[in-house]
């Protein structure tokens, strides 16, 4: 397996703490396509939407953000970061999904979630004491009909399915569906039991938080009969590639403060994240991607010692990064960053052969 | 309604050694489907594979009015009566609980402030513990096991706690705390298996 470097986004609509500005939503659609295109050009290997249905994201339609992208670029893989299934229904993710990969010719790719965020589910009239048989069901479905059609299938969240013609099919012969996992065992488990990718995320903390997830990851699917050696897993951080250590711990902080301070709550209430958290989290020991080009190349490398992780996805525009620093960002992380940790991961995959 | 039926996972009465083991779980979580009771079925299918018992349980947020109103033994309903009955009488209570607000929830602490003084004197009492994470892991022995110190009753060495994490809906899937179950579980065998033994000697 070939070692990706990608970027994914919210299509954040976060105030500027330094200019003061509020983006406009038109703004921030623009814009999140053309990091596409940059990221695209900058010859990494996947472009994200998350999905998130609030006011201060873009991104509650992922598949119509990436449709769009997938008209302005030609190489990049273009993913869901993650799709909400259980508040989906699998039948129409599968039809959107299946539209981009068809317009992208066989780029198109799933990642699954149970969602950390929950607005979804009221909105489209779920119940998240639902939360984990939903999931269950839906994921089930996705694959069934993934695999064929016309399908016939039956379940308990939805009216089952006779007969159905699911168009239209692949481009290829599929499309890649990963269960995103927020770390917790028993996700990591069940997703190991199915023989499915894995996508890790990974928000703050030590660098070796998730020994365990992926130990017990590699291990039930072992059990249930895989082959836990050939299944990626990726990595999903934040993180910001500057010019410069210095330079990029300056021109992130302001940003990722404000937007942990939006989604990060504390006794109900968002709270300050000091400079001196935020610098602990950059260190070499925790799993921020932040620094110089060869802090990030170091700490991705890291990353594949620790986890043997195929494939790393940075979020670098969380708490609205202004634009023009954050295409800088994805530049570097294309041409100076993914090349080296491309050729480092085959040539240790050399010497373990 | 007084009390579950037999738990799905428990074996039937013993065929050869008389009368099967009673196990009695008491029940905290106020919740038709809980995590609490999916450690507790880990538990009991586990324990299937030991020893031939019969489980019963005692969800105490069931028990209605003749519970809730009731400020002293002598007050409760035949039904209360009859659930306290079967957790005095158990040959091993397994208390289990999720955590809420830092301890047991009240509604599980009321049973047991209406449980005799000393019936649950040198009772095997196998304490299980849920919650939204491992913060919580200490309930076990700063509340839980004080409680059962009161009794005099003998706890089991091992507690049993799972985080929200652990579990799929319900189902528990941490192979850790599986592996938990089973250290637990081989001491309680070893305990059974020496009183069973002491009985029959006692008996001769």
């Amino acid at each position: 397996m070939a070692f990706e470097i990608g970027i994914m986004t919210f299509g954040e609509i976060t105030r500027d703490p330094v200019t003061g500005d509020l983006p406009s939503p038109r703004q921030r659609v623009r814009e999140t396509i053309e990091q596409a295109r940059v990221a695209d050009q900058a010859g990494l290997d996947v472009f994200g939407v998350g999905e998130h249905h609030r006011g201060d994201f873009v991104g509650s339609a992922p598949t119509i953000l990436l449709a769009a992208a997938a008209a302005v670029t030609e190489q990049i893989r273009l993913t869901s970061s993650v799709t909400v299934l259980s508040s989906e229904d699998p039948v129409r993710v599968w039809e959107q999904f299946a539209t981009i990969d068809l317009l992208s010719a066989g780029r198109a790719e799933i990642i699954a979630g149970r969602g950390s965020y929950t607005e979804s589910f009221p909105l489209f009239g779920y119940d998240l004491a639902d939360y984990a048989d939903l999931f269950r069901e839906k994921l089930d479905l996705l694959l069934k009909v993934r695999e064929q059609s016309p399908l016939t299938w039956r379940g308990h969240f939805r009216a089952p399915l006779t007969d159905a013609d699911i168009a239209p099919r692949a481009n290829g012969t599929t499309i890649p569906v990963w269960v995103a996992v927020g770390g917790s065992p028993a996700s990591a488990i069940s997703t190991g039991r199915l023989g499915l990718p894995m996508a890790l995320a990974l928000l703050l903390g030590p660098i070796t938080s998730h020994e365990q997830t992926v130990e017990l990851y590699r291990a039930a699917a072992e059990k249930a009969g895989h082959d836990a050696s050939a299944l990626p897993v990726s990595i999903n951080v934040h993180g910001y590639v500057g010019r410069t250590s210095q330079q990029a711990r300056e021109t992130m902080y302001p940003y990722f403060a404000q937007g942990m301070m939006e989604n990060n709550h504390q006794r109900g209430a968002g709270f300050p994240l000091s400079r001196l958290a935020f610098d602990a989290q950059a260190s070499p020991g925790s799993g921020l991607l932040i620094g110089s080009p060869q802090e990030v190349i170091d700490k991705l490398l890291t990353y594949h010692e620790l986890y043997g992780i195929n494939r790393a996805i940075i979020q670098m525009g969380f708490g609205g990064m202004p634009q023009k620093e954050h295409l800088e960002a994805i530049e570097r992380l294309g041409t100076d960053v993914a090349p080296v940790v491309r050729r480092e991961v085959a040539a240790r995959a050399g010497v373990a052969a | 309604m007084t009390a579950a039926p037999a738990l799905a996972g428990a074996a039937p009465a013993a065929p050869a050694a008389g009368a099967a083991l009673r196990v009695v779980v008491v029940n905290g979580s106020p919740n038709r489907q809980s995590k609490t009771m999916g450690l507790v079925d880990a538990v009991l299918s586990t324990l299937t594979e030991m020893v031939p018992f019969e489980a019963s349980r005692v969800d105490v947020y069931r028990l209605g009015p003749g519970f809730t109103g009731a400020v002293e033994r002598d007050d409760v309903t035949p039904e209360v009566e009859q659930a306290l009955k079967r957790a005095e009488q158990a040959d091993l209570l397994i208390a289990a609980t999720p955590v809420f607000r830092g301890s047991y929830p009240g509604m599980f602490k009321h049973f047991f402030d209406l449980i005799d003084q000393y019936a649950l004197a040198n009772k095997l009492v196998l304490l299980a513990a849920t919650g939204g994470g491992e913060h919580h892991a200490l309930v076990l022995e700063h509340a839980l096991r004080p409680l059962f110190g009161f009794f005099q009753a003998m706890t089991v060495p091992v507690a049993l706690f799972a985080s929200s994490g652990d579990f799929d809906g319900t189902m528990l899937l941490n192979p850790r705390v599986h592996g938990r179950i089973q250290v637990a579980l081989t001491d309680v065998a070893d305990l059974l298996g020496a009183r069973a033994g002491n009985a029959r000697t006692a008996g001769a």
